[in-house]
């Protein structure tokens, strides 16, 4: 699929796309628990595949699975049947020991769970791009190192925090190639660790590396879109600079101070909260945000309507039913 | 002001640690908060005074600018690593009695999250501010809180959390803590976070910053909430 005339063909449609972040609640149509769908490559992709039969959205997105690259890295990883898996602990307890790690080939830990999933889902969901995932490297040496420590090593130890950046996005590089591979249209890069910093710390720790995975792997046939759901206001340069073809944002932001930053030609996903919304109001509620944000964003050919971050893993059927409603109902106004 | 507390409160605001540390640029080679702390008590300023005219102030500084958007979370992490090392030299004040913290604070991550940026920050800055806080970490049970509060009564809780999955067990722990302590208040925080929520689960107040959570916690303190 050439993605090009993809994204020209949401610029150029009066009706709003929708491209939610959603995976975890095709399980409520699959019957598979969280572990199964984060261990087992067909039952990811089952879930993805159910949800894109279901909802009529402009792109299946496969899971943000924020534990899975550091895992291939060495870090242990906390399962539970219904919860998605966290990192647990630390693999370096300082700057000075970067020697004793090793970047991990694609394919180690979970990689190639994940792979499999997007492999058959390019494969068996047609006309609509699929969209692989994978973490952002400033988030990912978070997660190596400890999320508190990087936000204090960029400030005291900036050449270390950088080569441990370096070494992931080594990594990322061609685990994103892989997804490529797969047979993927594109991957969404969630960053979520940068929306805590200042711009010109984004710019150089975060934004600058990105890039190095967006010139590596996006092409006419492969798009890269960065997420960040932290307080991106003021980052908005600093993604744009990474050369993605899309953005995509959390609900910590008004969208009104986010579209105008951005050129007609890119996408801006955002950005129905996720939990308090999607997950926890009544669908009457879910309408009404929707409805809301999507009377905002009308005058933005560039905005596809998505919630800010993951959706939850057991947010009820009824709940998605409410959001698709909204957005059909509007279109058809 | 005394001359050793203004210095100090510059350290703090600044995140200017001990004379090794190399951050901020622009006090490289200089001592910080720790020797200063160190300095005042032997030059005979009370704790109190320290704490009240060195750390506070600093502390309020940062969270000001990081409520404002002037500083980030980096800055404020360095801060509040400059207040611990301070802390650590009045500590001992505050065993004797000498020192009298506002109240107690009691923050954890509610269980199913290991997530603890928001909660450090959110925790060092309470403490700079004055009052003392039982951080009961990462993934933290509910039992956990009841045992906590159980020992600290006339605390006031606070609850983190990162992700969008945990944040519903907020909701449990809230529960909880208002079956057994209907008066305790209950401030909640983190990125998925907003007010509608905190309303909807029975908390008190949600902040979107550490300042929001000291200025509630201090009008707690006044009975004003």
């Amino acid at each position: 699929m050439n993605m090009s005339d993809w994204k020209n063909s949401i610029l150029s449609n009066s009706l709003i796309a929708a491209v939610p972040a959603m995976s975890y609640p095709g399980l409520k149509l699959t019957g598979k628990s969280v572990f199964e769908m984060v261990t087992i490559g067909e039952v990811q992709y089952k879930s993805v595949k159910a949800l894109s039969e279901k909802y009529p959205v402009a792109a299946s997105t496969l899971i943000m699975d924020l534990s899975v690259e550091a895992e291939a890295f060495g870090s242990n990883i906390n399962f539970s049947e219904h919860e998605i898996p966290t990192v647990t602990g630390r693999l370096i307890n300082s700057l000075e020991h970067i020697g004793c790690l090793r970047i991990p080939v694609v394919g180690e830990g979970r990689t190639n769970c994940h792979l499999k999933a997007a492999r058959l889902a390019a494969e068996n969901i047609y006309n609509i791009p699929v969209l692989g995932g994978i973490i952002g490297p400033y988030s990912l040496a978070g997660r190596l190192y400890d999320i508190t420590e990087m936000m204090t090593a960029i400030l005291i130890e900036p050449d270390g925090a950088h080569k441990l950046i370096e070494m992931c996005t080594s990594f990322l590089k061609e685990y994103a190639l892989a997804f490529k591979n797969a047979g993927c249209n594109g991957i969404v890069i969630a960053e979520p660790a940068a929306g805590l910093l200042a711009a010109d710390q984004c710019q150089e720790f975060s934004s600058s590396y990105v890039k190095q995975i967006v010139d590596y792997v996006q092409d006419n046939n492969f798009s890269v879109i960065l997420h960040n759901c932290g307080n991106t206001v003021s980052l908005v340069g600093s993604m744009l600079a990474t050369g993605s073809i899309g953005f995509h944002f959390g609900n910590a932001v008004d969208m009104l101070d986010i579209l105008p930053q951005v050129p007609s030609d890119r996408l801006v996903f955002g950005n129905i909260d996720p939990a308090g919304v999607i997950k926890n109001s009544t669908p009457t509620e879910i309408k009404a945000h929707t409805t809301n944000l999507l009377t905002k964003m009308k005058p933005y050919n560039n905005f596809v309507i998505s919630s800010g971050c993951d959706i939850p893993p057991d947010t009820a059927i009824e709940n998605i039913d409410a959001f698709f409603e909204a957005i059909t109902e509007f279109n058809q106004s | 002001m005394n001359e050793v507390l203004e210095q100090l409160s510059n350290c703090i605001e600044f995140g200017k640690i001990n004379l090794k540390s190399p951050y901020p640029p622009s006090m490289k080679d200089k001592i910080g908060a720790d020797e200063l702390t160190k300095q005042a008590l032997d030059e005979g300023i009370k704790p109190n005074t320290i704490l009240e005219q060195g750390l506070i102030p600093g502390m309020n500084a940062v969270g000001l600018k990081f409520s404002q958007n002037k500083v980030y979370v980096p800055e404020m992490l360095m801060a509040a690593k400059a207040m611990s090392t301070a802390m650590v030299h009045l500590k001992p004040y505050f065993k004797s009695g000498e020192v009298v913290r506002k109240g107690t604070f009691i923050i954890g991550t509610v269980f199913g999250d290991l997530h603890d940026i928001g909660k450090n920050i959110v925790a060092m800055a309470v403490e700079g501010s004055g009052w003392e806080v039982i951080d009961l970490g990462v993934d933290v049970k509910t039992e956990k809180f009841i045992e906590a509060l159980e020992h600290n009564p006339n605390a006031i809780v606070g609850l983190s959390a990162l992700l969008t999955t945990t944040m519903a067990n907020m909701e449990i722990v809230v529960k909880c803590i208002k079956d057994k302590f209907p008066l305790t208040k209950i401030l909640v925080g983190g990125a998925p976070l907003n007010n509608d929520f905190c309303k909807k689960i029975g908390a008190d107040f949600y902040s979107r910053n550490p300042q929001g959570a000291i200025e509630y916690l201090n009008a707690a303190q006044l009975g004003k909430n």
